[in-house]
């Protein structure tokens, strides 16, 4: 590879053209233009150097982002109260399995009547034959959920509970 | 110990580097009186943001960008004009101060170097900008600054038999 120490001796010699003194006060001007006293002294404080290169730190508020940053909580709120106020969707009705319990529950009173048991099995399992007291009995495990419900005539207010349940039935296995 | 920056400090800092600032501008500008505007417009700027002097790369790439915005204001201002003085008529105004021959020479085979080889070789010989610094301001890789430096060391030398 080729030395080029000799060309960049050359080349450092050679010397820019100084820049107009009139450039140098324009920079005096705008820097001393450019800022209040207030903040000068401000961004004094905050700025620090090391040696003659100053170096200088400052928060800017960014007023964009700010405003992006209201909208988005404004719509966000306006988006909460809408969900919050919207009315709530009646469920659809659920077959009550059995007839309207008459339940001498606490809540039962006379002002609450009871409306219905909803009974729903959603999943049942066979968990095969077993042999308790000697007896072959097929155990099926089913799991489901309850649902009572309560009214209140004169107010047509409504309380209902829900519960899941596990129930495990022997069913006895005859030969035939 | 941190020291505090005043203005004086930015002033300071300026006088160190308005020479070479003012050469690097004059890679797109006709005029030396161009190339202060351009760096008085980087220059305040860069400080009005108070972005970090010691980032030079990021200084030399505020200067670059104006000085190309300036370029093409120009040439469309040039061109709305059209005036009936050719751009050849216009005097040249040197960059360096020439103080004999063999330098005159030295700035002729300057002048024949690529756009892109002799803005690395300003911002390295007379900004003392390192590659990285280079790299940052052109948004090129180091490698392909230092390679650019390189092709112009070359064909200076090449041009300049003497060397």
């Amino acid at each position: 590879m080729s030395d080029f120490s000799e060309i960049e001796d050359k080349l450092r010699k050679l010397r820019p053209v100084q820049p107009s003194a009139d450039l140098m006060a324009r920079i005096e001007r705008e820097l001393s233009e450019g800022r209040s006293p207030d903040l000068r002294s401000e961004t004094a404080r905050h700025t620090s150097t090391a040696g003659v290169l100053p170096r200088e730190r400052r928060f800017h508020f960014n007023w964009l982002s700010l405003g992006l940053g209201l909208a988005a909580a404004a719509a966000l709120v306006l988006f909460a109260r809408i969900q919050l106020e919207r009315p709530v969707k009646k469920m659809p009705a659920l077959a009550a399995i059995t007839p309207a319990p008459q339940l001498s529950s606490p809540v039962a009173t006379a002002e609450f009547v009871p409306a219905g048991l909803t009974q729903v099995v959603y999943h049942t399992r066979d968990e095969g034959v077993h042999f308790p007291n000697n007896k072959p009995m097929r155990r099926v495990r089913s799991h489901s959920r309850e649902t009572l419900q309560w009214r209140n005539p004169k107010t047509g207010a409504s309380l209902r509970i829900s519960y899941p349940s596990e129930e495990v039935s022997l069913v006895p296995v005859t030969g035939q | 110990m941190e020291n505090v920056a005043t203005d004086g400090n930015w002033k300071n800092c300026f006088s160190q580097l308005a020479p070479g600032l003012v050469l690097f501008a004059r890679q797109w500008s006709r005029s030396a009186a161009d190339a202060e505007d351009i760096v008085q417009e980087a220059f305040v700027r860069f400080w009005r943001k108070q972005h970090d002097i010691a980032n030079r790369g990021l200084l030399y790439a505020t200067v670059r960008s104006i000085a190309l915005d300036f370029l093409r204001r120009d040439s469309r201002r040039a061109r709305r004009e059209a005036t009936a003085v050719s751009e050849m008529d216009q005097t040249v105004q040197p960059m360096f101060e020439i103080e004999d021959e063999s330098q005159r020479a030295v700035v002729a085979a300057l002048d024949l170097l690529p756009g892109e080889q002799r803005e690395v070789l300003v911002m390295k010989i007379w900004n003392d900008l390192t590659f990285a610094e280079i790299a940052s301001a052109l948004e090129i890789s180091q490698n392909t600054a230092a390679s650019r430096y390189r092709y112009a060391l070359a064909a200076l030398k090449k041009n300049l038999p003497s060397v």
